[in-house]
């Protein structure tokens, strides 16, 4: 639950809420159906989409070693675990305050950052074969949100 | 060729085990904070610290640092070997094979969630055989009557915890301290006749980096 809403449940011992602090909880209750849909999409097809992530990585990445990408690929696995479930929430800190800040300095130690330009680009070109265009607004900006921190 | 379906053969992929969100865990209805183990939590007033400090001060006078030292490394001891177990069954292999910045960063989430504020790993005198550990916002920094480095549980238990990490009997000395207005606590870690000087320099003021230049030389 993204964090306007987390600070209207606090209100509730001070006083009703108002119409349009309802609305806000309301946009928030009718996107559920399409978030539980995308959600369920990339729970039951993680193997499939990861792996189409894997062979082209393979291919471009030839001069890695495949240790350090499979390694990158486990990471990209968490990543977007904890994207769904953030996008289910609506909520970017939940991926931020869980996953990046602990990865961010695993992987600045490791120098990940070249496998990871790769594997975002890779995964971002699939994810918009995949996914229709309102799917795709719903997830991506989570996804963006790991690639710049994990990157940049 | 990589399998992705290889990759996730036991499904779970590890990440932050002591992520503070999944890792505090509370029974209310018996008053009990547990770790996501189930191992009990309790948070201490800062001012029993504070009243430990001056309670031994005036029942042991100089004796208290080491008594406070001793339970530290008491501490230390089962500190390290919960935080062994922890890790080795959250990442599936003993501790020795971690590698070692995930290691690190462990040890770091660690001490962070349980509020003991932040530790940093200095590799500045590793190839020289001496360890150091910086921390920040210790709850042990206390202002003592005659000034000096007064982190003496915090010592202890870094002397315990190394100790039993590295199989040898190693020391942690502190040498600057934030309750001397030092931007962190620095402990100098390593075996214990390397570092027989550091006492004695301690008590005529010096600082840590002129303690550092001594042990060096």
């Amino acid at each position: 639950m993204d964090a306007k809403i987390k600070d209207l449940i606090e209100q509730a011992q001070d006083r009703y809420l108002k119409s349009d602090e309802l609305d806000l909880l309301d946009g928030y209750v009718k996107s559920l159906p399409e978030r539980l849909t995308l959600y369920k999409l990339l729970r039951d097809r993680e193997i499939e989409i990861l792996q189409k992530v894997a062979d082209r990585a393979e291919i471009e990445l030839n001069k890695t070693d495949t240790a350090d990408i499979e390694s990158g690929i486990k990471n990209l696995i968490l990543v977007m675990r904890y994207c769904a479930m953030g996008m289910l929430l609506n909520d970017e800190n939940f991926l931020k305050q869980r996953l990046l800040r602990w990865l961010e300095q695993i992987m600045a130690l490791k120098e990940m950052r070249q496998i990871n330009d790769v594997l975002y680009k890779l995964l971002n070109q699939i994810l918009r074969q995949e996914l229709s265009t309102h799917q795709l607004s719903l997830i991506q900006p989570l996804i963006t949100t790991a690639q710049v921190t994990l990157i940049y | 060729m990589i399998s992705v379906a290889d990759l996730l053969q036991d499904n779970q992929i590890p990440a932050n085990y002591y992520g503070y969100d999944a890792y505090i865990k509370g029974d209310l209805e018996l008053g009990l904070l547990e770790s996501r183990r189930g191992d009990r939590l309790i948070a201490v007033p800062d001012t029993l610290i504070q009243a430990l400090y001056e309670g031994l001060e005036q029942e042991t006078g100089q004796a208290s640092r080491l008594v406070l030292f001793n339970c530290g490394k008491w501490w230390g001891k089962n500190f390290y070997t919960r935080f062994s177990e922890e890790i080795s069954d959250y990442y599936g292999k003993p501790l020795a094979e971690l590698d070692m910045i995930l290691f690190l960063q462990c040890l770091k989430e660690c001490w962070l969630t349980h509020g003991w504020g932040r530790i940093e790993f200095d590799p500045t005198y590793q190839n020289q055989g001496f360890l150091m550990i910086k921390t920040y916002q210790s709850p042990y920094s206390k202002k003592l009557a005659k000034p000096r480095p007064s982190c003496f549980m915090e010592a202890g238990i870094l002397t315990s915890f190394f100790s039993r990490l590295t199989g040898r009997d190693l020391l942690a000395i502190q040498i600057s301290c934030e309750s001397m207005g030092s931007d962190c606590n620095r402990f100098v870690i390593a075996l214990e006749d390397r570092l027989a000087i550091v006492d004695s320099s301690i008590e005529e003021g010096l600082d840590y980096e002129s303690i550092m230049t001594s042990l060096l030389s």
